[in-house]
């Protein structure tokens, strides 16, 4: 009997980087720009979607992989809009990773789309430990989700590229304060841009709409 | 969270090696946990362990080593994103005492480099 000592040396986490390295090529030659977008159940990631969509939909090619644990609502309110969308089940995981998002891109014909935006399954947690392929990572966190959430989930907003710190109308009605959030934010990054908004105000949708045209016009 | 299909992967990467290398057992496994991974390193021994019941890793000893991000500084400090002091070797520091590292030299915020990583590092057998 011997006793063996094997060197592996395997990263787990970094396999799927690897995918998510060959996503970014793939997507970058096809020209598609591609938005992660990262956030709680409840957050807004879907309605800022669609935003997005309304504004956007008659100058560039939009397409959506809608990530989610089972169901397929948030996708067909994104078909509704008249968007190409690929609905990916994760099953029972937290995240999606490289892997499903390669397996949604076979689906989605890559010369014709200008814009993509991957919705995230709704957590601040499993989905910053798996690269996508995306250029622009975007998290969303909205005010009723209390304003100590952000220093709750540090890594999320340090990974990010973008963040949004939504539904400020109901600030007041949930007791929280978003210029505290936006301050935790840049404590934890200040390089990051953070937008404020809700959807009934016009303007700071406009503002979200604007940073997303300035990515694609870099 | 994701520690079971995280701890599906090493598994089946034990399984392979010790059938390449014809083992009769599996002894340990060497891990190193990035401290800036959402990893809970109980969950992950946790589904290791049930994994590897009836199989020829059953009973393995699993070692984990943190590793601590390492971090940058405009002044140009490069260095050990240090534990602080409050913290006894044993105790992993939170993400967020890591995310608002400052720099020992300038006391700015700290670019934070590595730690997210989750390395099988060596695995024990017998042949």
């Amino acid at each position: 009997m011997l006793m063996h000592v094997v060197n592996v040396n395997k990263d787990v986490l970094k396999a799927n980087n690897e995918i998510a390295q060959s996503n970014r090529k793939l997507l970058i030659r096809n020209r598609v720009f591609t938005m992660n977008i990262m956030g709680a159940i409840g957050s807004g990631k879907t309605t800022l979607i669609e935003e997005a969509i309304n504004a956007l939909g008659d100058r560039y090619r939009i397409a959506v992989i809608a990530g989610d644990v089972v169901a397929e609502m948030d996708a067909s309110r994104f078909e509704k809009l008249g968007v190409k969308t690929v609905a990916a089940n994760t099953g029972r995981e937290c995240h999606l990773d490289a892997k499903l998002v390669e397996r949604s891109l076979a689906d989605l014909d890559l010369k014709n789309i200008d814009i993509l935006f991957i919705e995230n399954v709704g957590n601040l947690i499993c989905p910053v430990d798996y690269k996508l392929g995306e250029r622009v990572r975007v998290v969303i966190v909205s005010v009723s989700e209390g304003d100590d959430t952000v220093l709750k989930h540090p890594m999320i907003f340090k990974s990010s590229d973008l963040a949004i710190v939504n539904k400020v109308d109901i600030s007041e009605a949930v007791d929280a304060d978003p210029a505290k959030m936006k301050a935790d934010i840049k404590q934890l990054k200040p390089s990051i841009p953070v937008l404020l908004t809700s959807k009934n105000d016009r303007i700071s949708i406009d503002r979200w709409i604007e940073y997303i045209e300035s990515y694609i016009e870099e | 969270m994701h520690e079971y299909s995280l701890a599906c992967e090493i598994f089946e990467t034990v399984i392979e090696t010790a059938d390449k290398n014809k083992a009769i057992a599996v002894n340990s496994i060497t891990l190193e946990i990035g401290g800036l991974t959402h990893v809970s390193p109980e969950q992950l021994l946790f589904c290791l362990d049930v994994l590897s019941r009836n199989s020829i890793a059953e009973g393995a000893k699993v070692n984990v080593n943190f590793v601590p991000p390492s971090g940058e500084c405009e002044c140009g400090y490069r260095g050990d994103a240090g534990v602080p002091d409050k913290l006894r070797d044993e105790d992993q520091p939170s993400l967020y005492e890591y995310a608002i590292q400052t720099c020992p030299v300038c006391g700015k915020l700290l670019q934070l480099l590595g730690g997210d990583e989750l390395m099988i590092r060596t695995i024990d057998i017998e042949i």
